[in-house]
């Protein structure tokens, strides 16, 4: 794919999308219209908001296809798609264990996690574990090798954390523990 | 009151404000003490290539706040390491550039061009001496435009502009900041729409909340950290440690020797005194515009400068270790942080990533609101946000100060940042910006979102769409829709408000010309 297609293909997509949010999602998901009349006076309705940003969508799109023999579009690589879903993966596992490893290993001690979500070390255990994981991880996933480097290094940005944010300040919550 | 009141009332604020400590008896403001570790802060990221002064501001704010809480007497604090950290960072950028052919920060590539030619004969201390005395010399000119426009433009903006104008002139600003960001008229628009888009979700008059599709997670619409953190920080942080896994590793750095006298003599500042001027000039006129940035400023100034260098048949050449090459750069890049916030102050439109997170700071604190209104006069009293800006002034000073005596110092002592390893580096700040996104506040699905608007952010930058005008598109929608609204109402239903104000259609006017002509100006540029 040439930079000059690419950009046709953004500017198709992005006036596809901007068509499905003026004929589908405006309509169907907002109450009022782009201008109505409330008490015998006629105000701007919610909708207009929308119906402009989809509008400078659909022009930037016609400009952009206008442009696109002088417009290269880098566009995402195969490689680049390929890191952007390693990251995504490597995030949704890191956010996975902040949420729930404080309360499995309260439940594998027989113990709700609430009223432990204070006290060390109940409250540390989701963020030390998934921000660990989630540091080590990209530094393995750059590096394309896990090092021990990368290992001290994602315990020391964890523990300067907890440090800054969690011991000097009783009324910061480190995550997971606003949710629980 | 009058204004000179509000000035002196804003240096009081500064210099009386609550004490941290006393030193030999006399009593250390905390707000000053705040802007000398934001200055050091931001020469040292500046100086680390991979991080830059809005991304110290993006993670340190959480933390400012904090410390300070929610009190207006915490905005001055607050934003005295701000605007410390943006100043130091563009300061801090000359050092990678200079010792190693880094630039730390995109508006320092032209640096390399001359300043790494006279680190390699041996001249580093000399060209580390000529940034940072052209950087801040022109930073200072240019917060001194800051002090006399931003007052006399808002006061302006309140006398003449009624809300048809107000709402032309705001979409002038979205429309000048979409057609010159980037390169692409098309793509600015598409980032402009998208920034629209997302500050509708959750919003609105109506009872249900627009565009949620029926989700708790959107129908309170998205904070404004959450969409600058992850579209500004995370997406340009993604971005970095794709670009680091791409980078040849432990590419081997040349070791510098200094020869020869280092400090700067007389005659050095008479040449470049010169071309400090022009850049300087340079810097503020496009510092405030807002959109367009210092990268375009330092590449102005570097080439005028050029020209004129040629022109005189001065030796060494610019490219060639010309000390007065790196003068043009520095003095350029640094003059678009004062000017900047001319219109944030006056117009409450931000022009840069720095000062997005100056209003970020603003809104999440409360009691100061950039924008016309700050620069009221009272009619009895005193107007307190007036006072804010005027302790911002002195605080912006203070900075200035701060670079002239420390920032040589600390700028050659921050060389060694360039040594740490981007790989490890960019994932520690990934973990502080959503922890920080967390503290702010406690919901782990803002750290969700977070980090999906960070992957908004990198895809926009893989496609060539800058960001710049989503997060200002974002910031200024509801001010925009609410200024449309009341303009509406007052005109009696007047669909053709913008179109019937003479002054309202000559914005109207110039932001179609604006779009045209550089449509035009592309065309041309790139079919040559």
């Amino acid at each position: 794919m040439t930079a000059s297609s690419r950009s046709t293909a953004l500017a198709l997509v992005v006036a596809g999308f901007a068509l499905v949010l003026l004929f589908l999602w405006i309509p169907h998901d907002i109450q009022t219209g782009i201008v109505e009349r409330v008490r015998r006076r006629t105000a701007i309705g919610d909708a207009l908001a929308p119906t402009v940003a989809a509008a400078v969508l659909l022009l930037g799109a016609l400009v952009l296809f206008v442009e696109r023999r002088r417009e290269a579009t880098p566009g995402l690589s195969g490689e680049s798609l390929r890191f952007l879903l390693s990251v995504i993966a490597l995030g949704a596992v890191s956010f996975a264990l902040m949420r729930w490893a404080g309360p499995v290993a309260a439940t594998l001690a027989g113990t709700d996690y609430r009223p432990l979500r204070a006290s060390a070390p109940w409250k540390y255990i989701g963020f030390v574990l998934g921000g660990w994981v989630m540091v080590f991880g990209l530094v393995t996933l750059v590096e394309r090798r896990a090092s021990l480097r990368g290992a001290i290094t994602a315990a020391l940005m964890v523990a300067l954390l907890i440090a800054v944010y969690d011991l000097p300040f009783e009324d910061l919550l480190l995550p997971p523990n606003g949710d629980l | 009151m009058e204004m000179l009141d509000h000035v002196w009332l804003g240096i009081l604020a500064v210099f009386q404000g609550p004490a941290l400590f006393t030193l030999f008896g006399i009593p250390v403001p905390v707000a000053l003490v705040m802007v000398a570790l934001g200055v050091v802060v931001g020469i040292v990221v500046g100086a680390t290539p991979g991080l830059a002064g809005p991304m110290a501001m993006a993670i340190s704010l959480p933390i400012l706040i904090s410390i300070f809480g929610f009190r207006p007497e915490a905005l001055l604090p607050v934003m005295g390491f701000l605007v410390g950290v943006m100043k130091g960072s563009t300061l801090g950028g000359a050092v990678p550039a200079i010792l190693f052919n880094t630039p730390g920060t995109p508006d320092s590539y032209m640096t390399t061009l001359d300043g790494w030619p006279l680190a390699q004969k041996g001249q580093a201390g000399k060209a580390l001496r000529v940034a940072h005395a052209s950087s801040v010399m022109g930073d200072t000119f240019s917060d001194l435009v800051l002090f006399v426009c931003a007052p006399f433009l808002a006061v302006l903006v309140e006398r003449y502009l009624d809300f048809p104008e107000k709402a032309a002139l705001l979409l002038l600003s979205l429309t000048f900041i979409a057609a010159v960001m980037g390169g692409s008229v098309g793509k600015g628009l598409i980032s402009m729409g998208l920034g629209l888009l997302v500050a509708s979700i959750g919003s609105g008059e109506d009872f249900y909340p627009r565009l949620s599709l029926g989700q708790p997670a959107l129908a309170d619409g998205f904070s404004l950290a959450t969409v600058v953190l992850g579209v500004l920080v995370l997406g340009e942080v993604f971005k970095g440690l794709e670009d680091t896994l791409r980078e040849q590793l432990g590419k081997a750095q040349e070791a510098l020797t200094m020869t020869g006298p280092q400090h700067l003599t007389g005659s050095d500042l008479r040449r470049i005194l010169p071309h400090v001027g022009r850049s300087a000039v340079i810097g503020t006129v496009i510092g405030a515009l807002p959109g367009i940035g210092s990268t375009l400023a330092a590449t102005l100034g570097y080439t005028l400068g050029k020209n004129r260098h040629a022109k005189a048949g001065k030796s060494p050449a610019f490219g060639e270790g010309a000390i007065e090459g790196v003068a043009a750069t520095e003095a350029a890049n640094s003059a678009v942080s004062g000017a900047n916030l001319i219109p944030v102050l006056s117009l409450g439109i931000p022009g840069n990533a720095a000062a997005v997170f100056l209003i970020l700071a603003a809104d999440s604190i409360g009691g100061f609101n950039p924008g016309p209104g700050v620069f009221r006069m009272p009619a009895t009293g005193i107007n307190s946000e007036m006072v804010i800006a005027f302790g911002l002034f002195t605080l912006m000073i203070t900075a200035n100060a701060l670079n002239w005596t420390l920032g040589g110092a600390v700028m050659r002592a921050s060389g060694i940042m360039v040594r740490i390893p981007r790989a490890l580096l960019l994932p520690c700040v990934i973990l502080l910006t959503l922890t920080s996104i967390y503290v702010q506040d406690p919901n782990m699905m803002g750290m969700v979102l977070t980090a999906g608007f960070g992957v908004l952010g990198y895809l926009m930058r893989r496609f060539g769409i800058s960001p710049l005008p989503f997060v200002i598109a974002f910031i200024l929608a509801g001010p925009l829709e609410s200024t449309v609204r009341q303009a509406f109402s007052a005109t009696g239903g007047d669909a053709w408000f913008l179109l019937d104000r003479p002054l309202a259609a000559v914005f109207v006017a110039i932001g179609v010309w604006v779009v045209v002509s550089n449509l035009r100006r592309n065309r041309s540029e790139k079919g040559a």
